[in-house]
Order: structure tokens, then C-alpha cells, then sequence
């Protein structure tokens, strides 16, 4: 018989090994339940008090921790009260504005700065987790070399003498066997890297990014003439988002979280969200479609067929165009996309009822083998709705060409793997970044490595790409060093976001990557010797830069750079092209073939841990993943369909296969996915990366196949196909919140879709 | 002796606003009394008088005795308070200001002793120092818990501006928590500091009583 155990039965069981007690030896008093409780509560009233008048030494470390006054105080500074200073974000390439408080000579809280156009004094979970990449315990705090098969502590000198023996004037490194591995960069970082490169005499800069939009850019460009053209949410009455997450993961989440609160109210616009798996857009959508992972371009081509046939455009196609588009009729597209007629329909008259629209495509749409028509169908629908110039407007570019954005893609990832198999390079730097964790396994990115004579990596981690350089430079926190940014979308605002210490370096053995820069510069025989340092060389940079830049700011030169620092962002005058919409030849084909392998793997991501960069911080980890509630750990995503077909529940370990490997990882059932779809999130799995990072979770991007977008030569992510099958084990899965439901408690009121649609006057 | 002087001081004050009820006074207690009062009065003792508690504070009760904490130069209070008539907050400038009353900068202990006291071995001590570009490494005497939140610039505020208390008798207010810093050298812990002191005494001045006013 099974034991219920409940709060009531354990009081009683309480009472009655109590009354066994006083039966034995104390007294015939007998407690009863209520007694018993009322005995607890004194019990614990008592504990309280005696809690209060706890001698403080319990707490405190009384005479031996130390308070250090100032030696000579700032006139401003008060201890205990903050001064806040503009700085800029670099955990993501958006390029935020800071506010740093900081107290007693510590930073200790990040906000938005205000006079960002970017993010209007808002921050990201990960924007506040900065601090902890600052603080962070496994910070490498000494350069190393490697000796004997393993990396040593040596002293700057000796790392420097190295560095300048392999890559100085008198080394002979000339060409193209030099390279350099970075993330997106932009301001005087890339004009500083792009003279290094030069002085080598090599183009191996690999700008690599997981999380890009690098196939939408190229769309835009060819069909619009503007990379990243800026999108007007508060304009839009509709939104339709092919797998654009742009409240988690795409171009600037931060940005366009402001912009979609601006869209959301008022007349209150619709937003349609087509993606395989759930995103935080997704569950914020009023209506979520998951299309056969790879055709949502035939499902946009097919809304668009709709809409011409009815007559809805606002502008029109050529009859080329309108003959082609023909064959994605309602039954065809149906049969494709696996979305009913029904919603096909509804998807159109929305964005016909509701215009102006604004359509778009993200992660999951671009990143197939055929993401760039995919995109370039979305696109049409842009065209043919009046979206363009309304929606979507040319953005105003930074004046400074060399400061711009260099954007990351996957391309460069798959370039970098390939040119370090074929041993094409002798020398390769690496910058905050990590391509050893990113790249499949079966680039074998890590043997081509070892191809490399001397990598050196400026690292403030010892993740997995830094554990295999011969020469690691420890580099300064994104608070500890100055620098300056050029966000790659500009939100229509241009500005140069500066990026300046909130406090002193917390280890005397790091340098500034600037700084470090500047080094090899002067090695490289090139004349800086007028700047001492990075610091020197911004400011006389910035303070003279012409008045398309700094025009905007007032005061000398002494002035001007204080009101920089005071502001952290200069605003640039732009340069605004004007958008010329054209048609881009399409072969659009959806590609079903599975070869054996029935489901599509989505190696998703979400605004926390990234492409994996922030597994190192605890508070992401402990932050539960926007849809899965998961904690510290992976999971692989399936539909509740799917799950009861292959007899797994919740909890239950599976193994996804790949021809190119295979993960494991606990299911969790959600119905926000494809039923042919596994999504297991990009973040965890590393091998190496510190405490926080190390041996926890998978990385499915280690099984992804090697496949390409066809068009861009991006590394096509959601394109491969896998296998689910259990791997006999069951455990619980690390989760915050118990239950998918509201079990009747009626936090959330909700009335069903009919009623909302009554209501609202759609029927 | 001191400890007991401070006690029975304490005790007589409580007695006074009626904290401490007196059910049963034997002759013992009152001849014993009488003779701790006349050992006070025949101390050689310090040439100043009780430090008043200023009228509108019901100080807590509450004991702490704490060993002597050694720091690294043996800072004399009793000169710079009871000798020279130093103002509290002339040295702990930021008590007013911020919620840590602040230990004072190097360069305020050298605005006096560039020139005053340069014979003396702690001066000595400190120049050193100051010449370094250091400031000693003070061990924390007074503190509360990280998840405490007190504010020396709320207390002052209260007890002090807002009450019209004359800020050249300061002393007594800091008094309360601090003890009698006046007789001390080094600081010493003279009062619990635990959440049962900072309670009673909330409830007995009319302080707040939520629990989020200090544990935010």
C-alpha cells in the first residue's frame, strides 16, 4: 500500500513519538496536534529572538578583515555613495551604452546609459552579467608559455621577447601566413587591426560571429542596396517574423525589445512568428507557426501568391515574377510547409488588414542550405506590401569607414578551418574568441590547429581555443580597458559609444588588448611611438577626428574629450543612402531528403548564454532559458507528438545522431516545435572555459554537417538532419517552475482565440 | 573599572526613563551600590565628566566586550577628542554624508601633522606612510553584515539636524553605538551592534520596523 506523505500525517507521527516520550518518563501531558504546533510556534519565536542578540562575531570576521582609507580622496568621491561612468557593453556585439556604479574604487552595477540611441538606458540579462566576466575567478591573470607540451606562467618580458621574435620586424613573418581570429569588431580596435594586418601583409582577418545575420544582410544588400537596413516596429500594424528572434538573438535584442513595446501599444500591433522552435519572439507572437524546418520561403512565396491573386498588393511585380509565383498555390504550399490553407490565408489578410507590415527573416529561416532565397521570398513580400520606405527605411551609416563594424559570419569560421587544414598559416592571433568550441567536429578545426606554428591568444579565459595557443596574453575586462565601438546596425542614429575603465585592473599581470596591440605595432617597426598607450592613442584619435564625428560636441580638445568621457557616446552625423528595392533571381527549392536521418536538428540559442561565450557566468547559468525553464545544463526539446511516438517523457536521456556525430541529452516536451524537429540550445558543452563552464551540458554544434547556404557560403546551422533515439535513462531535469499550467489559479486570465477574434471583429 | 563606571552609568540612565523597574531593592544591593558610586568618585580617573546621553535618545540596553584590536599605528581618540576638542565629524567627514562615516584620508591625518607632533613615533609611523603613498591597513572594528543596510547619514540626520542637537556635542549621539571614543586610544567595540541592539532601539526612538528598511 502506498504511504501518503502530507504536511499532516508528519505532524502526526510528530505527536505520537512526543506522547511516547512523556509516556515513558516525563509526564502524562499528552500532545495533541494543536498543542504540538503551538509549541513550534513559541519554538520559533524563540529562536528568533535569541537569533537577534547573536554576538556579531558569529557574522563578522570583528579585527581581521581591513578598511583601507584613501590616500588622498577625490573631491567628488564619498564612500559609500556611487559614481556612475559611461562606458559600453561588449557582451554581445550590439554595442550598448553603460552606466557603471561604482563605489570605493569597484564597479558593482551596470545600467543602460540614456543617451544611447541603442539602448535608451536598457540592458540585457547579459549586459548585467558583465560584472561577472569582470570578477570572474577564472581569469587568467598571468601570460603563459608553452613549454614542454604545457603552458607556464612567465613574465611579460620574456612573453614579449617571444612574441617579438616570432612576429617582430627582424622575424621575417611576411604575408599570408599571418592571421588573426576576432569576433565582430569595430571603432579603433579594427582600424588598429586592419593596420597590423597590413604591416604583415596579409587579408586573414576571420571576423567570426555563430549568431549573425549575415544571410538577411546580404539579401537586404542585393535587394534593397543597404547591409542592414533600419526596420520601424513602431511604425508597423503587423509584424511577420520568418525565425527572427529579435527579442533574444538577432542583431540587436536590446534595440528592438524598446522598439517592439513601442509597437505593442497604442493600436497594439500583430506580430507572426514562423519558426521551428519557440523562441522568447515566438512566445510573445499572437499567432506561432512551425513550418517544415527549410520551407518557410515557399510558405512567403506562397502568402504572397495570395495576396497578388486577390489583388491586395500595394505594389506590383513584374509578370515574370507573377508567372513564377503561380505554382505556390494554397494546396502546394500546403502540402510543402505542412501550414494549413486556413492560415495562409490569415497570415495574408492580416498583413493586408493591419499595414503597414513588416516582414522579416532570422536564424531559422537563414541558416539553411537554401537561406538566402528563402530570405530573398520574405524580402518579396516587403516589396509587394509597400513595406519598403514605410517599414524599412535606409539606415544612416557611421561617416568613418574604417570604423565601422567588420560583422561576424559563419563564413569565416568554415574559411578559417579550411585554410588551417591545408597549412596555409605559420601565425595565428586570436582575440576573444572561441572557434575551437564553435566549429563542428567535423571541420577538425582543432587538428588544423596544431598545423599552426605559434597561435597566440589574447584571452581573459582559458576556454578551449586559449588552451591550445603557445603564447596566452592575458587581456583586460571589458572594464578594465578602454576601446571604442560602431554598432553594426545603427538604429538610424549613428553614434561612437566609448568604452572607458569603471575601475583599475584587479590583476597587475593583464594588459589592455589595445595596448597589446600597440606592441606589436611598434615590433612591427610601424611608428606609434608618439602614443604610450591605447588611452593615448583614442583620445588624440578621437579628439581629432573630423566634424562629421565630433561635431556634435563642444569645447577644445581638454573639453571635448571630457564631455566624451562624461557622455560615452558621440553622435555622428550620418551618411543616409536611399534604398533602390529590386528582384534578385531566385531558385528557390525546399530540400526534404532526410538520407535515414527523419529529424531536423535546431541547435538553438537565447539571450543568456549566446553562442556559448557567457557559460562562464553564473548568473546565466542560473538564469532558466527563456521557453524550457532549464538550468544549468542542455536538454533537447521535443514535441509532446513526437515524444509519445518514441515512448519518452520528460526527463528521459536521448541520443540525438547526426552523420556527424551524436549528443545526449535529458527531453523536455514543449509544444512550441516542429513535430519533426529537435532543438537542443548552443551554450553548454565545453571542454574546457573555467568552473562555471566545464564538463556541464553538450554542444550540438559539434555534430552539425558540414553544409553550406548555398548562395552565401554561410554555415547552413539548422540544416542537418538527426536521429532521436532514447538512451535508456531516466532523470529529473533541472528546471524552475513545476508546471507548464496554471492548475486553475488563474494568474494569467486568458479567453480563447474565437472569442479574441469576435471581439476584435476578424470574423 | 571603566566598564563598570559605563554600567552603572547605563543602569542608572534606564532606571531614570523607567526601562528598568525596581521591584525589590535589598540593603545589600543599595550599600553596594553606594560603595561602587564612591570607588567612582575616588577613581584618579580622567579629568572629564560622564558623557551625557542627549535627552531625546532612549539608548538601547546592551553589553559587548571585545578585546582590543591592535592596528597598525596606535591612534590616540582620547587626544584628538577629550585633549583637542576634535569634532567627530571634522575627521569622520563623510558620517553626514553617506551611509559609512569613512576612515579619513591620509592627506587629512598630514593637513595637521606636517607640523604638529613630528617628534612623536606614530607620527613618525604615519609620515612614512604618507611618503610611501600608502595609507595604513586599519583593522574594522565597527561593522555589520554585508546584508545589513545601515546609514550613518540617516542616523545623524535624525538624531542630530533634524533634532537641533548643538553639532559641537555630536559625541554623545555617536555615543550611543560607539561607546565613549573620547576615553579610548584604538577604537573598541563597546555595544552588541546585533539585531537585537539595532531593534530596541528602533522600538524605543521610533525607528522603522520593517524588515526591508535594512535587509533590502
Amino acid at each position: 500500500m502506498a504511504v501518503r506523505v502530507t504536511v499532516g500525517n508528519v505532524i502526526n507521527k510528530l505527536c505520537e513519538s512526543l506522547n511516547n516520550i512523556n509516556g515513558e518518563s516525563m509526564s502524562n501531558v499528552k500532545v495533541n496536534r494543536r498543542k504540538f504546533l503551538k509549541m513550534l510556534g513559541w519554538g520559533g519565536a524563540g529562536t528568533a529572538l535569541a537569533g537577534c542578540d547573536m554576538p556579531t562575531t558569529v557574522t563578522l570576521e570583528e579585527g581581521k578583515e581591513e578598511v583601507v582609507s584613501y590616500l588622498m580622496p577625490e573631491e567628488y568621491v564619498i564612500p559609500g555613495i556611487g559614481v556612475w561612468y559611461a562606458s559600453t557593453c561588449t557582451q554581445c556585439e550590439a554595442g550598448c551604452g553603460l552606466h557603471g556604479r561604482v563605489r570605493e574604487g569597484r564597479v558593482l552595477k551596470l545600467e543602460g546609459n540614456p543617451d544611447s540611441p541603442i539602448n535608451h538606458g536598457n540592458t540585457c540579462l547579459m549586459g548585467q552579467a558583465g560584472v561577472q566576466a569582470h570578477y570572474n575567478p577564472d581569469r587568467i591573470t598571468s601570460p603563459m608559455m608553452r613549454k614542454g607540451g604545457s603552458l607556464q606562467n612567465v613574465s611579460w618580458e620574456d612573453a614579449m621577447a617571444e612574441l617579438n621574435k616570432r612576429v617582430g620586424s627582424a622575424s621575417g613573418l611576411k604575408g599570408e601566413k599571418f592571421g588573426m581570429v576576432t569576433g565582430t569588431v569595430s571603432g579603433h580596435q579594427s582600424v588598429i587591426i586592419d593596420e597590423l594586418m597590413s604591416s604583415v601583409g596579409s587579408k586573414n582577418h576571420y571576423v567570426t560571429e555563430v549568431i549573425n545575420t549575415s544571410v538577411w544582410s546580404a539579401v537586404c544588400r542585393d535587394m534593397l542596396g543597404d547591409e542592414l537596413p533600419k526596420l520601424n516596429f513602431d511604425k508597423a500594424g503587423v509584424v511577420l517574423s520568418f525565425g527572427a528572434d529579435f527579442m533574444g538573438t538577432w542583431t540587436t535584442p536590446v534595440h528592438y525589445m524598446g522598439e517592439y513595446a513601442k509597437f505593442r501599444k497604442g493600436k497594439r500591433g500583430a506580430l507572426i512568428q514562423i519558426e521551428p522552435k519557440m523562441t522568447l519572439t515566438g512566445a510573445n507572437a499572437d499567432l506561432w507557426l512551425a513550418a517544415n524546418p527549410g520551407t518557410e520561403g515557399a510558405l512567403a512565396l506562397g502568402v504572397a501568391n495570395f495576396i497578388l491573386d486577390r489583388g491586395w498588393n500595394l505594389v506590383d511585380v513584374p509578370s515574370g515574377v507573377r508567372k513564377a509565383l503561380e505554382q505556390y498555390n494554397l494546396s502546394a504550399v500546403e502540402k510543402v510547409t505542412g501550414i494549413d490553407a486556413d492560415k495562409i490565408k490569415r497570415i495574408a489578410s492580416m498583413l493586408t488588414e493591419r499595414a503597414p507590415a513588416l516582414v522579416i527573416a532570422g536564424t531559422s529561416t537563414e541558416n539553411h542550405e537554401n537561406g538566402y532565397d528563402s530570405v530573398a521570398s520574405v524580402m518579396l513580400l516587403n516589396l509587394i506590401m509597400g513595406s519598403v520606405g514605410e517599414t524599412i527605411e535606409a539606415n544612416s551609416r557611421f561617416p568613418e569607414k574604417s570604423m565601422r563594424a567588420k560583422q561576424g559570419s559563419s563564413k569565416d569560421l568554415l574559411l578559417l578551418a579550411k585554410d588551417l587544414k591545408a597549412k596555409k598559416l605559420d601565425v595565428l592571433f586570436t582575440c576573444n574568441t572561441n572557434p575551437s568550441y564553435s566549429a563542428p567536429a567535423v571541420l577538425q578545426l582543432d587538428e588544423g590547429l596544431s598545423n599552426v606554428g605559434f597561435k597566440v591568444a589574447f584571452s581573459m579565459f582559458p576556454d578551449e581555443t586559449t588552451v591550445q595557443a603557445d603564447l596566452v596574453l592575458p587581456i583586460f575586462s571589458g572594464m578594465e580597458d578602454w576601446g571604442t565601438h560602431v554598432a553594426a546596425y545603427s538604429a538610424g542614429e549613428p553614434v561612437l559609444s566609448l568604452q572607458q575603465p569603471l575601475m583599475e585592473p584587479l590583476y597587475k599581470e593583464t594588459r589592455g588588448f589595445g595596448d597589446l596591440m600597440l606592441s606589436v605595432l611598434k615590433m612591427r617597426g610601424k611608428d606609434f611611438d608618439k602614443f604610450a598607450d591605447y588611452y593615448g592613442y583614442i583620445q588624440t584619435a578621437v579628439v581629432n577626428m573630423p566634424a562629421s564625428v565630433v561635431g556634435s560636441v563642444s569645447g577644445d580638445h581638454t573639453d571635448m574629450w571630457t564631455n566624451i568621457l562624461q557622455t560615452g557616446v558621440i553622435k555622428a552625423k550620418g551618411e543616409k543612402g536611399s534604398l533602390t528595392p529590386k528582384l534578385v533571381e531566385m531558385k528557390y527549392k525546399p530540400k526534404q531528403e532526410n538520407a535515414g536521418y527523419p529529424m531536423h536538428l535546431v541547435p538553438s540559442t537565447n539571450l543568456g548564454l549566446w553562442d556559448g561565450r557567457h557559460a562562464n557566468l553564473p548568473w546565466l547559468q542560473e538564469a532558466p532559458d527563456q521557453i524550457s525553464k532549464v538550468v544549468w545544463g542542455s536538454w533537447a526539446e521535443l514535441h509532446p507528438k513526437k515524444a509519445s511516438e518514441l515512448g519518452l517523457k520528460n526527463g528521459d536521456f536521448v541520443r540525438v545522431t547526426s552523420a556527424s556525430g551524436s549528443v545526449e541529452a535529458q527531453v523536455y516536451v514543449h509544444k512550441g516545435i516542429h513535430p519533426d524537429a529537435v532543438a537542443v540550445p548552443v551554450g553548454q558543452g565545453h571542454s574546457e572555459y573555467g568552473r562555471y563552464a566545464k564538463n556541464r551540458g553538450v554542444n550540438p554544434m559539434k555534430i552539425l554537417n558540414p553544409l553550406m547556404e548555398r548562395r552565401t557560403g554561410e554555415l547552413a546551422t539548422h540544416a542537418t538532419r538527426v536521429t532521436v533515439s532514447s538512451a535508456h535513462q531516466h532523470g529529473k531535469l533541472a528546471q524552475m517552475g513545476g508546471s507548464e499550467v496554471q492548475m486553475g489559479r488563474k494568474f494569467v486570465r486568458t479567453v480563447s482565440a474565437d472569442s479574441l477574434r469576435r471581439t476584435e471583429g476578424e470574423v | 573599572m571603566q566598564v563598570e563606571r559605563k554600567m552603572l552609568h547605563r543602569h542608572l540612565v534606564n532606571r531614570m526613563r523607567g526601562q528598568i523597574r525596581m521591584k525589590t531593592v535589598t540593603i545589600k544591593q543599595i550599600l553596594y551600590l553606594s560603595f561602587l558610586a564612591a570607588v567612582v568618585a575616588l577613581l584618579p580617573a580622567k579629568s572629564y565628566a560622564e558623557l551625557p546621553v542627549p535627552a531625546h535618545i532612549t539608548p538601547p540596553p546592551g553589553e559587548h566586550e571585545s578585546p582590543i584590536v591592535p592596528q597598525p599605528i596606535e591612534f590616540p581618540h582620547d587626544r584628538h577628542v577629550q585633549d583637542m576638542k576634535i569634532n567627530c565629524m571634522y575627521c569622520h567627514t563623510y558620517a553626514r554624508r553617506s551611509k559609512v562615516a569613512g576612515i579619513p584620508p591620509t592627506s587629512k591625518c598630514m593637513g595637521c601633522h606636517k607640523v604638529i607632533a613630528t617628534d612623536k613615533a606614530r607620527i613618525q609611523k604615519l609620515t612614512e606612510y604618507w611618503e610611501k603613498g600608502e595609507s595604513p591597513r586599519w583593522k574594522k572594528v565597527h561593522d555589520v553584515p554585508d546584508y545589513v543596510h545601515f546609514s550613518h547619514e540617516k542616523h545623524i540626520r535624525k538624531f542630530v539636524f533634524d533634532a537641533d542637537f548643538p553639532v559641537q556635542d555630536v559625541q554623545q549621539v555617536c555615543g550611543v553605538c560607539h561607546g565613549e571614543v573620547r576615553g579610548m586610544t584604538v577604537a573598541e567595540k563597546k555595544e552588541p551592534l546585533n539585531m537585537g541592539f539595532c531593534r530596541r532601539c528602533h522600538e524605543a526612538n521610533g525607528g522603522p520596523g520593517d524588515c526591508w528598511k535594512c535587509h533590502k
